[in-house]
Formats: structure tokens, C-alpha cells, sequence
């Protein structure tokens, strides 16, 4: 079972679509965690959501006690919300991404993705992680192919992932692929 | 008696009726046998209660939900707030039903006084909110708010007269009128929410309005509005926005984009639309599918919960019925609803438009201030 931390956001539900997709899904808003759910739960999903990781604590806590014992994936905010947890800053960008589509590539060869390879995605984000960025286990794996901008991050050895971008929006193509690798890592 | 004779007769007659848009004209509803007035308390039941279909075209509740009731609804509550008592939402069991064509016709005899409308918020504080909005979009608490200000000022009107010029100059496809002893509504509003049929369900939400200036066609309008960023990522914020509230209610893998981002025409002007569908999920109820539904976002901003705390946090005023929802409910399950935006609500001889438009990250505070008085003016015209 997946289960999604909702931050209640406005894109939470096809997230959830997206995932039921693979595997049994439910999904609790961050405050009104079922923590038998949350034990049960193979995989632990970080939705997308307003504001910044600084302000959802509760999330944190729940990435830290199951890191390297479940999967974990994070979008948008969830992303940020895991690089938050391991000691990055996320701070805010001068050109802000709202409904924007962009195109990215795969900039390394530890990814589950081919290197090179191109997506085009659609993004959601006011804040970004600030680079230079290194932590143990954790690999840049996708790029904004205009601003550089970090978009998506593997940790192999602990099976966490994260997407800036929204891989649910009808903006991105393939999402279902992507995260169906992801899913099967 | 010709359905225009029986239109005048009805409206003469002094008792309440109802006009909504239908798809050949309008349907008028009138002869109400109940009428309900909602609060916090009773919309639950009014929302859950079962009546018996008897096949007739009268098997009905219509009227409308106010935005205080549909934020009260999913938990949001409203602090304290100007506010001038006005009924939080209505319905009404009408007993019978008149076809009219579109170019139904009424003359008022009275003529208008006319003093100005006063607007609730000046250039300056609008440029210091949308100042504010703006770093709470940079800083990510939203992606996209709409700023709501609000026309009023003292006056009677015939509002069957109202709205049969209004229909005139603007046969939109949600519009409808309330006629009530104590208040009435006219609008041309241009947004379905819902619309439901068994277990499908469909959402139409509009982002994206240009004017019909000459040399304006449909196809230079798709080419305006792709170009046009600002108004792009406004509408793909919304699509996405619309598909996740549908996802909360329809089974999994059924929500589609039926068609994506095309251009509607209207007498006036050209919208960038865009129409969503699912299948509603076995266990999902009428009361399910307005949470998630309503307030619609297309008029709030994005993301909705959030959203709407920060509006509501900085509206000193109520809306009432603005960026409420107006519909019917039958017995047999169907509903169709709209958005309440480009009305003109009349209560306690008093007359109110409000309006709204988008901050996002690139737009600006002049053009948007603009952008509303344009949006109310058409109503204002009605005045003169």
C-alpha cells in the first residue's frame, strides 16, 4: 500500500490518481496522520503543497523515523521537504514557475534514467534547493535544460526520490512512466 | 395567453420566479411551494434529504449557495466581517415550468435615477493587497489569488428589465435571474461548475478573456491566448486545479480533459476554455460532490485551502452570493451548476457587483485594477 501525506494542495487528488494507478493508495491530510496506515504503508508519498518544508514539522518527523526503512517519494514541496530534512537550504528563485512547462534532462549516470534523456514537465514551485548541494547517498539527477534548476533527485541505497516538478499534471508527458519506475526501483 | 403575455403577467403578478439559461432559451421557474433558506446548520440535511422523482419537469430544488456557506461547508471558517445579513443561500421547489425563447422581451416603464456607484476599495489599497499577494506568491504560500472588489450603491431596479437587456448584449451560457419579494439576482454568469448526469460528471472552468475588438477573430484569439503567458499558466494552474478536485470524486483513471484549452465565442468577447470529465466514484453523494467542488478555484486561486484563508483573512466585506454557486438539484440525483460571477445582486434598495481578477507572479497591479473595472462596467452600463 502507498500511502500520501497530503499538504493540502490543490493537486493532492490526481497525485493519488496517479499512484492508484500501480498499487492501493490512501491518503491523509499532514495533521490527520493514520498512524496505522502510515506503518502499514510499503511506500510513503510527500505531496505537493503551499509554502515552505519549514513549516510542516510533523512531515519531517515522519521522513526521518522511516528513512532507509520504507520508499519514499517526494513532489514539489515534498521534494524540498526531504532535501530540507537532510541539512539543504530551499530558498526562493527569481523566476517563478507557476503552470509552466519546461523542458529537463537527465544529467547523471546513477540515474534510473537514461543520462540525456529529455522530458517535458510541468512545474509548480516558488522555492528551489540552493546549490552547491552535497549530501551522502543523494544524486542531482534531472535539470531545468534553461535554468539549471535542480529537478529531480535519487538516493538509490535508501530508495528516496524526488521530483520538483509535477509528474501527475497534464502538463508533463510520460508522467505515468516515471513514476511507474520509480515505483518498481 | 402567449408564453410573453405569461412572462409580463408572472413578473406583474408580484410572485417570486426564477429564469436560468437552458440550452434552446431560458426556463422559467415559478409557483415555489417551498422555500428554503440555508444556514450552516441545515445545509447537511437539505443536502442529504431523498425526495421521491414523480417524472415531472418540476422534480427540483433551485437556487443558490453563497460563498460564506460553501467555505463554512469544507471547514474554512470567515472571521467577522462587514456584512449586510443577506441570506447565506436559498432553494426553491417550484410547481411549474415555462420554455422561453432567447429573445424574450420586457420594457420597464419606470426610468432610473441615477447617482454613482462607489467602489469598496481604492487604487492605492488595491495596490498595497496586490503588493502583499505578491510576496506570498514568491514566498509560495499561493500560486494564484483573485482580488475581489466590490460596486454599490443605493438604488431600485426592475430587474426582469435588467436582465432582459443584459441577456441582449450577453447571452451567456449560465445566466440566470431571481425575482423574490425581498431581493433579486441577475447575472451573466459564463461558468459551469457542474453538471451531472448519473455518474458522469463534467466541469467547464474558464481562464483566459479577451475582447472582441475589430479585426478579432476565433483563431487570432487561440493565437493571443497561446502566446500570451501570463494567461497560459493561469489556465494550466486552473486545469490541473479543476482535474485534482474532480480525482477527489471519480473513479481512478476516468477523469479526462474532454477538450483542452479552446476558444469559446460571445457577443462580446472570446474565453479560453477548458472542459473536464470523470465518472463519480459508487459511494460518492450529491454533498461529496459540492465540497470538492465548490467554491469553484477558477475564481479563487490556487491552491484552493490556502487560498482561501488568505482571502478571507484580508475581505473586510462579505461577498454574499459572488463566487457562490447557482443550480438546480432534481430528485432523481442530476444537478447542474454554475459559478455566481457578473451578477448584480439587489437587496434592501441597495445594488452590488463584484468582481475579481488574478494576481499571479507577472501581472500587475494597475492592469488588474483595470482589468475589474472593465468586468463590472458592463454590468454598470445597465444603470444608464
Amino acid at each position: 500500500m502507498i500511502y500520501i501525506i497530503d499538504h493540502n494542495d490543490s493537486f493532492t487528488h490526481n497525485v493519488v490518481h496517479q499512484f492508484s494507478l500501480y498499487d492501493k493508495v490512501e491518503c491523509d491530510n499532514y495533521n490527520r496522520i493514520n498512524t496505522s496506515n502510515l506503518n502499514k504503508a510499503s511506500v510513503i508519498i510527500f505531496s505537493p503543497g503551499p509554502g515552505n518544508p519549514k513549516n510542516y514539522p510533523s512531515t519531517s518527523k515522519i521522513y526521518k523515523k522511516f528513512k532507509g526503512k520504507k520508499k519514499m517519494i517526494g513532489i514539489c514541496l515534498g521534494f524540498q521537504q526531504i532535501l530540507f530534512c537532510e541539512g539543504a537550504k530551499i530558498i526562493e528563485q527569481k523566476k517563478i514557475y507557476h503552470g509552466f512547462q519546461s523542458n529537463i534532462q537527465v544529467t547523471n549516470n546513477k540515474s534510473l534514467f537514461q543520462k540525456g534523456k529529455k522530458f517535458r514537465v510541468g512545474r509548480y514551485h516558488s522555492l528551489k534547493l540552493k546549490e552547491p548541494f552535497k549530501i551522502k547517498n543523494f544524486d542531482i539527477t534531472m535539470r531545468c535544460l534553461e535554468s539549471k534548476v535542480a529537478m529531480a533527485f535519487e538516493n538509490d541505497k535508501d530508495k528516496i526520490y524526488g521530483f520538483q516538478f509535477h509528474p501527475e499534471s497534464f502538463l508533463t508527458n510520460n508522467g505515468n512512466l516515471l513514476i511507474k519506475k520509480i515505483l518498481s526501483a | 395567453m402567449n408564453k410573453q403575455n405569461q412572462l409580463e403577467s408572472i413578473h406583474n403578478s408580484g410572485k417570486p420566479y426564477i429564469i436560468y439559461k437552458s440550452r434552446k432559451g431560458f426556463d422559467l421557474f415559478t409557483n415555489f411551494s417551498k422555500k428554503i433558506i440555508l444556514n450552516n446548520k441545515n445545509i447537511n440535511s437539505f443536502l442529504s434529504r431523498r425526495y421521491k422523482s414523480k417524472s415531472k419537469n418540476t422534480d427540483l430544488f433551485i437556487g443558490f449557495f453563497g460563498y460564506e456557506l460553501l467555505n463554512n461547508l469544507i471547514n474554512i471558517k470567515i472571521p467577522k466581517q462587514k456584512n449586510i445579513n443577506f441570506p447565506k443561500g436559498i432553494f426553491y421547489k417550484p410547481e411549474k415550468k415555462i420554455n422561453l425563447s432567447n429573445n424574450f422581451k420586457y420594457k420597464s416603464q419606470n426610468s432610473l435615477k441615477n447617482d454613482d456607484f462607489k467602489i469598496n476599495i481604492n487604487k492605492d489599497s488595491y495596490t498595497k493587497i496586490f503588493n502583499k499577494f505578491k510576496r506570498k506568491i514568491k514566498s509560495g504560500e499561493t500560486y494564484q489569488i483573485k482580488i475581489c472588489t466590490k460596486y454599490k450603491k443605493k438604488s431600485r431596479i426592475n430587474a426582469l428589465d435588467f436582465f432582459c437587456r443584459l441577456s441582449k448584449s450577453n447571452l451567456a451560457p449560465e445566466a440566470f435571474m431571481v425575482k423574490d419579494n425581498d431581493y433579486s439576482i441577475i447575472s451573466c454568469s459564463p461558468e459551469n461548475l457542474i453538471t451531472k448526469e448519473g455518474s458522469l460528471i463534467t466541469t467547464k472552468p474558464i481562464a483566459g478573456t479577451v475582447k472582441k475588438d475589430r479585426g478579432m477573430n476565433k483563431s487570432k484569439a487561440l493565437n493571443y491566448f497561446r502566446k500570451n503567458i501570463k494567461e497560459t499558466k493561469e489556465h494550466n494552474m486552473i486545469v490541473d486545479m479543476e482535474r485534482n478536485d474532480l480525482s477527489r470524486i471519480c473513479e481512478v483513471g476516468s477523469v479526462k480533459l474532454s477538450r483542452t484549452k479552446i476558444v469559446e465565442e460571445y457577443k462580446d468577447l472570446f474565453h479560453y476554455v477548458s472542459l473536464i470529465r470523470g465518472k463519480l466514484k459508487k459511494k460518492i453523494k450529491n454533498i461529496d460532490i459540492i465540497k470538492a467542488m465548490m467554491p469553484g478555484g477558477s475564481v479563487i486561486g490556487c491552491p484552493k485551502i490556502n487560498t482561501l484563508k488568505l482571502l478571507n483573512k484580508q475581505e473586510k466585506e462579505n461577498r454574499n452570493i459572488y463566487t457562490g454557486s447557482f443550480g438546480y438539484i432534481k430528485f432523481n440525483g442530476n444537478m447542474r451548476f454554475n459559478i455566481i460571477i457578473r451578477s448584480i445582486l439587489n437587496f434592501k434598495n441597495f445594488s452590488e457587483i463584484s468582481v475579481a481578477s488574478g494576481v499571479v507572479v507577472d501581472s500587475n497591479a494597475q492592469h488588474e485594477f483595470n482589468e475589474n473595472y472593465i468586468k463590472a462596467k458592463a454590468l454598470i452600463d445597465l444603470f444608464k
